[in-house]
């Protein structure tokens, strides 16, 4: 069978992420529909702390690497420079919704049209497993060993409903990249509804971003090493917990490219 | 005003965009340069923008430099604190870009009246990591409007951040000028970050997780700052002969201090000012020739003696530090005394 070389994607295809992560589907679903609107040659890729970092290893795009959190400041005044480019950039939520949410608060509020993909796995991954924002109720963490307690610590935010206040914001879902096992008598098999979705929503935000509009959205993705978990466990952590806390969601969809 | 001028300045050498918080004593070179942006007669200026806080705008002037463009803000001391992240990782991906810092009183939110105390900040390691960035002094409104022309020629030249030091005095003092910059600048820009567009990719990077690759960086940027030491500028002021006492100031204190070394050259007494006009880097090799012959060595500055430290580490003689702290500004008559 022959496979699709896309130009965006570095040839080996190959990324470091440790097994079970998806963020490596979110890169390459980044490069296959960069190449799929025909914009590789004028896209630019702002990477911020964390896991996200490490993006530029294998999408074959122009990139700056942007201070922890700070991503969406860096991909405002790039675009505001160079408006017929695509500026792109890849947060984590601890990236975007900790240290950084000030930053994509405000470039969201301006409406500047850029692109976020934020990676939410509920915890800082590339640290070591600490408590982020978002971590659920009860999770257990690094920082957190009996568990989050929301009494002290509040309940995990919501970007969604935090961004959905902002009038010029275009584009904004939150979709689930973890494939959805399906148990078999003998075995078990992963849905690839995830995966098109997840696909349909990276192209989608871009076609935003070429209609002049600011588009977010958020993959809930796992993070099975530092949730102690097995990978098949950690998926199954996804749809059955983590998709109550995170519901995927249409939450804005300004120009109808969902539609189209 | 000196604010108006630096403004001026700015949009009239090329600025490009302008990203800024407002902070008092700073915040008039913003206003000003906020009237200048979408004049015709300003085609390049192409973005102004009021970004919501100092970290924000320091990034932003990383994104306009890592795509090429010339870019600059001001602020003063509480916000440079702010602005230090973006500056080290600025300097370690090499991206250009100009802030001034208009000096206020210090620590903390001290006060808005002019003070000198930002110096070792900036001198000695401006963020984490161990970051020198170029940083001019001027002494005058006229100084100003040239070292804005030669900070954006120098941030491009040698693709590093460049800070004006400047104080709270010398930015709302009203002065004659007459300036035109020599040319617009308009830097090549081949490395940017602006789209692959069908050549090779442009990496804007800080990060080397392998010690060998940041070895290579740091030795790299090292290089580099070897060829930034030649271009160490100061100005000695009446140092024609064997002095009986050498002054060292920058900014507002420099300009007091010439007056001061007048009144003394009346009765007879053989004073000099040297000023630093490159703060970073020091023009070691003059202060050395003129300290040699000089009898005695006063620092006139409106801190505690950070820019005596400078002074003593390079000459290894005695500097009598002579403060003016809180928003006290030198006295003309207190600075001649002091020679003695």
């Amino acid at each position: 069978m022959e496979v699709k070389q896309f130009s965006s994607i570095f040839e080996n295809g190959v990324t470091t992420y440790c097994p079970g992560c998806e963020h490596g589907l979110l890169l390459k679903f980044i490069g296959m529909a960069l190449d799929e609107l025909g914009i590789t040659e004028k896209a630019i890729m702002v990477g911020s702390v964390g896991c996200s970092t490490l993006a530029y290893k294998f999408l074959n795009v122009d990139y700056v690497q942007a201070p922890h959190g700070r991503a969406p400041a860096i991909m405002s005044a790039i675009k505001l420079l160079e408006k017929d480019k695509v500026v792109f950039g890849i947060q984590g939520d601890g990236d975007a919704l900790s240290i950084g949410i000030a930053e994509l608060i405000h470039a969201a509020n301006r409406g500047i049209p850029i692109t976020v993909f934020m990676y939410n796995n509920m915890v800082f991954g590339m640290t070591g497993g600490q408590m982020a924002p978002t971590t659920p109720e009860g999770m257990k963490t690094t920082t957190t060993p009996f568990g989050r307690d929301i009494k002290q610590m509040g309940p995990p935010l919501d970007a969604c409903k935090i961004l959905s206040s902002f009038p010029q914001i275009s584009y904004l879902k939150r979709v689930v990249i973890t494939p959805k096992p399906i148990f078999t008598k003998d075995r078990v098999m992963y849905s690839s509804k995830e995966a098109m979705d997840s696909y349909k929503a990276v192209l989608n935000a871009f076609k935003t971003q070429l209609m002049e509009g600011f588009s977010f959205v958020e993959f809930i993705g796992t993070c099975n090493v530092n949730w102690k978990m097995s990978i098949l466990d950690s998926k199954k952590y996804v749809h059955e917990v983590g998709v109550k806390v995170y519901p995927p969601a249409l939450c804005r969809d300004a120009f109808g490219v969902e539609k189209k | 005003m000196g604010a108006k001028a630096i403004a001026e300045a700015a949009v009239r050498s090329g600025l490009e965009a302008y990203f800024g918080y407002p902070i008092t004593p700073s915040s008039e070179i913003m206003e000003n340069i906020s009237v200048l942006y979408g004049e015709k007669r300003y085609p390049w200026f192409k973005v102004f923008l009021q970004s919501a806080s100092e970290i924000e705008s320091v990034n932003m002037l990383f994104g306009a430099g890592a795509a090429g463009y010339v870019s600059m803000t001001a602020t003063s001391g509480p916000g440079l604190s702010l602005m230090a992240e973006g500056i080290s990782y600025a300097y370690a991906s090499e991206v250009p870009f100009l802030i001034i810092d208009v000096n206020r009183g210090g620590p903390g939110l001290g006060n808005v009246a002019p003070e000198q105390s930002d110096i070792s900040f900036v001198l000695n390691s401006l963020g984490h990591g161990g970051v020198k960035p170029i940083v001019l002094a001027p002494h005058t409104v006229q100084e100003s409007m040239e070292h804005v022309h030669k900070g954006f020629e120098l941030a491009f030249t040698y693709r590093i951040p460049v800070i004006m030091l400047t104080d709270a005095l010398i930015v709302h003092m009203y002065d004659t000028v007459e300036w035109e910059p020599p040319y617009i600048v308009k830097p090549k820009v081949e490395w940017a970050a602006r789209g692959r567009n069908y050549g090779p990719r442009h990496i804007i990077n800080s990060i080397y997780l392998d010690p060998p690759e940041l070895k290579g960086n740091k030795e790299k940027l090292l290089q580099k700052q070897k060829e930034i030491d030649k271009i160490a500028e100061s100005e000695c002021f009446m140092c024609y002969d064997d002095l009986d006492v050498l002054y060292i100031a920058i900014g507002i204190s420099a300009r007091i201090s010439k007056e001061a070394v007048l009144k003394l050259r009346k009765k007879g007494v053989k004073a000099g000012l040297f000023r630093p006009i490159t703060l970073s880097p020091l023009d070691k090799n003059s202060i050395l020739k003129y300290s040699s012959h000089a009898e005695k060595i006063v620092s006139v500055e409106m801190n505690e003696g950070q820019l005596a430290q400078e002074i003593m580490r390079i000459t290894r003689k005695d500097v009598e530090v002579l403060p003016y702290l809180g928003g006290y500004i030198p006295d003309v008559e207190e600075v001649a005394e002091a020679w003695k």
